[in-house]
């Protein structure tokens, strides 16, 4: 059985930089990646990021990922496995993954979840047609693989995952029809919307799939408005060619080993799903189990980050390392959450977490 | 929720389900099902679903044996709007062991006398029945090509559809607390959602039905023990019946879409009500596959689970009322084949307390047999 301190689960950003954290405190770090390159979202994300230069805005996603990687790449207290999936969290603390086709047990002190999102699906009548895909599925199939998905897409979602890949196809010569979105308005930001636009490319508000169709795979879909309140309006039925769907309807936090290893789950909107009940310091109520990233709550990578740092940092010290340096590096991380997240956007997850941490109504 | 009702019974898995049909289907009207969680969210939703009638007690024998012609029918009798998946691939019984040989002997003699239709046969015949079994060490193997399995959670519906169809009140997420009993007599019972009162309780609760009977002061003797399972990827259909091996604690199915189904049972096993899954599992069972069946070493597993045996002291099922508290049955014990015996189970019982003539004595299944030391005991367990 394979022996540490802090095990990380899943090396997106979050991952990586809990490994970087925990290890610059002193404690032993593994890292499990299914993936055959770490990096989590980042490996795919050509585009350029927002937000504070902490995070590294202005940098492209896929150079963040790089840094961070050749930063626990450079720690020799951090091993990284990557093609290793975890399996599964047992009661008796052992960790299992899958590696080069071995069932391996891993007996970890602490555990960091960091394992992001996945992408959620939408219900209309053939949506299992080949051609139909979540739209970060096609963003790795371009910008890792180098594949095309089709000649022409119906992009479902104005959020901002539906705006980049829609700009990053076109990019790419692939045409996109059109981009509909159920809400009343874009929830992206406007740059992305605007360079779409100025593109051709109509975006439809209050917009839905009705259904797809085609024989062997995706022609087109039927889509329609909707009401104020969600409803189809009939007679709004538009046809649409396309050979390629991609559905950019969100994502839910990737909770299944927090499910398993008995962590207490609440039901919160705000934050995408059911996630993790944990403290402020990121443990969730499973002793020494921490969370960071999409997976305690989808968000972005600029915070999941400074989560990780957070979780990373916490169960250091739990541990017994940097106890003299680790009460202000945890200080530094949340009042650098607190930043991130004072603009609107912030504000949703901000309620979010205070419902999870039982505090609602209290000034944040 | 109503406050009375002619029966309550407690719990919604294969037993409460079948017997809130079989007494629907008697005529009696007014009857509740109570279940803590959804229906099939106990022991029936996570069995390995397997239909045997290769029993080594004649009581088991029996109930399995009837109970493969309800469901060879189930579809139609319970004018079923899908399908219970009945697969009668049979079941291959393997002897590794001389001991378990001999007692293969013994056990056919037994269901040839009471017309199941099992065959003795040699490795090489069991490797005709089961092409990627391994016959190193096999003694021979007892076959029976009507046995088979069917989808639990199927099954449950079905039987839950037509008890709706005969007026039946399903109850979920209600939780009983507490028996109600005055002068010997069942009152009512008390739940999480309120109580109900009734003259008739029927204890279908599985691993939990001794702490029902807790509740009216009765000990029954039953202790509950975890049991787990896994499901693989589905492949191409290869294996038609279920094979055991009951001296590798193994049972293994193909379901009809391709997946395996497969446990085995741990002598180690504390007595408690633990369910959680174990990695210890996976590494068991495998060896005990492969070392059986060795073409699924490749096989990817999917999901595993764990569930709970209501154990009796000698296997086989306790179908009686309660000392002393006149009203109160109890339908446990079924020490991990509740699910095939369910349909005559609960036939035998509905007939007794509507006082139709039993099919057979139900006597047979008291609770008096422990204390007057006769038990039935049951070889044939994994
Ligand atoms: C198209 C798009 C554009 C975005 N743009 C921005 C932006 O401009 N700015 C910004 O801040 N954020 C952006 N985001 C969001 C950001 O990418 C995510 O919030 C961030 O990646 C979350 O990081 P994470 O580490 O929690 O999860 P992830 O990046 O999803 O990493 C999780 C990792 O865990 C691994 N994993 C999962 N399960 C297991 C397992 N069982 N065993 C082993 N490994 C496992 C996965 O393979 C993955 O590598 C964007 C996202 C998308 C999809
Ligand atoms: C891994 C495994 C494999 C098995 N394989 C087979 C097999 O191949 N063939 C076979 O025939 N059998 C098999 N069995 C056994 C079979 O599953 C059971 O014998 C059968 O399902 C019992 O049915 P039941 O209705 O009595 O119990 P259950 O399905 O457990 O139903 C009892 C119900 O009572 C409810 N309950 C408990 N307490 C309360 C309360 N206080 N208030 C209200 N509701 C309550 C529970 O939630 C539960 O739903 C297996 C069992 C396991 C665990």
């Amino acid at each position: 059985m394979k022996q540490t301190e802090i095990l990380v689960v899943g090396g997106g950003p979050a991952g990586l930089c809990a490994a970087s954290a925990a290890a610059e405190l002193g404690a032993d770090v593994l890292i499990l990646e299914r993936d055959s390159k770490p990096g989590g979202q980042l490996v795919k994300q050509t585009h350029k990021f927002f937000g504070s230069k902490k995070q590294y805005a202005g940098d492209r996603g896929i150079q963040i990922g790089d840094f961070l990687l050749e930063q626990v790449e450079s720690n020799p207290k951090v091993e990284v496995w990557p093609d290793a999936t975890c399996l599964g969290i047992y009661e008796d603390g052992v960790v299992t993954a899958e590696k080069d086709d071995k069932h391996i047990k891993i007996k970890p002190e602490r555990i960091i979840i960091a394992t992001g999102a996945a992408e959620k699906a939408l219900m209309f009548p053939n949506n299992d047609l080949p051609g139909i895909y979540g739209a970060g599925a096609v963003q790795t199939l371009m910008n890792v693989a180098g594949v095309v998905p089709g000649k022409r897409v119906l992009m479902v979602g104005a959020g901002n995952i539906g705006l980049i890949v829609s700009y990053q196809l076109l990019q790419a010569g692939v045409e996109v029809a059109a981009v509909i979105e159920a809400a009343p308005h874009i929830g992206g930001y406007l740059v992305h919307a605007s360079k779409i636009r100025r593109a051709g490319v109509p975006i439809l508000t209050s917009h839905t799939v009705k259904e797809a169709y085609g024989n062997d795979t995706l022609e087109g879909a039927i889509i329609c408005r909707l009401d104020e309140k969600w409803q189809p309006i009939p007679g709004t039925e538009q046809d649409i060619k396309a050979d390629v769907m991609c559905l950019a309807v969100g994502l839910s936090p990737l909770t299944e080993l927090c499910w398993q290893a008995g962590c207490k789950m609440k039901y919160i909107a705000e934050l995408s799903g059911h996630v993790p009940v944990r403290n402020e310091y990121l443990e969730t109520t499973r002793p020494g189990l921490y969370v960071a990233g999409d997976v305690s709550g989808v968000e972005e990578a600029s915070s999941a980050m400074v989560e990780g740092r957070l979780a990373g940092i916490s169960a250091a010290l739990s541990l017994g390392y940097g106890k003299d340096k680790a009460p202000q590096l945890q200080a530094e991380a949340l009042a650098e959450l607190k930043e991130l997240r004072s603009g609107p956007t912030g504000e949703k997850i901000m309620n979010g977490i205070m419902k999870l941490l039982g505090k609602e109504g209290a000034a944040c | 929720m109503q406050k009375t009702a002619n029966t309550v019974i407690i719990g919604g898995g294969m037993i409460g389900c079948a017997m809130a049909y079989e007494l629907a289907l008697r005529g009696m009207k007014d009857i509740v099902v109570v279940e803590k969680e959804y229906l099939c969210s106990g022991a029936t939703g996570r069995c390995g679903a397997g239909v045997r009638q290769q029993w080594g007690t004649e009581t088991n024998a029996i109930l399995a044996r009837d109970s493969v012609k309800r469901f060879e029918q189930m579809n139609e009798e319970l004018e079923y709007d899908k399908d219970i998946e009945f697969k009668q691939g049979g079941y291959l019984l393997c002897a590794y062991t001389e001991a378990e040989w001999t007692q293969f002997h013994k056990n056919v003699e037994l269901q040839k006398r009471l017309g199941i239709p099992v065959e003795l046969v040699t490795p090489e015949g069991a490797r005709e029945i089961v092409p990627h079994l391994n016959i190193d060490g096999l003694y021979g193997a007892t076959f029976c090509g009507t046995d088979g399995h069917a989808n639990p959670f199927h099954v449950v519906d079905a039987y839950a559809k037509a008890a709706r169809r005969l007026g039946v009140v399903f109850e979920t997420y209600t939780e009983v607390t507490g028996i109600k009993v005055e002068n010997g007599k069942v009152k009512g019972v008390e739940t999480t959602r309120g109580d109900i009162a009734t003259p008739l309780v029927i204890n279908a609760a599985n691993y939990a039905a001794g702490l029902i009977c807790k509740m009216v002061g009765f000990d029954l003797p039953l202790y509950p023990q975890r049991h787990q399972a896994l499901v693989t990827e589905p492949v191409e259909p290869m294996q038609g019946p279920m094979v055991i091996s009951f001296s590798r604690r193994l049972y293994c199915q193909q379901t009809p879409h391709g997946s395996f189904i497969m446990g085995v049972g741990d002598p180690h096993e504390p007595k408690d009500f633990n369910i959680n899954s174990s990695w210890e599992f996976l590494e068991d069972v495998s060896r005990q596959v492969i070392s059986v069946l060795p073409i699924l070493k490749n096989i990817r597993l999917v999901r595993q689970w764990s569930g709970l045996y209501d154990m009796s002291p000698d296997a086989n099922p306790i179908l009686d009322q309660v000392p002393e508290v006149e009203g109160m049955w109890v339908l446990a014990g079924f020490s991990g084949h509740g699910f095939m015996v369910g349909p005559q189970t609960a036939v035998l019982v509905a007939q007794k307390i509507t006082g139709e003539e039993c099919f057979m004595p139900i006597e047979r299944f008291s609770l008096d047999r422990f204390r007057r030391g006769e038990l039935l005991l049951e070889p044939s367990v994994v």
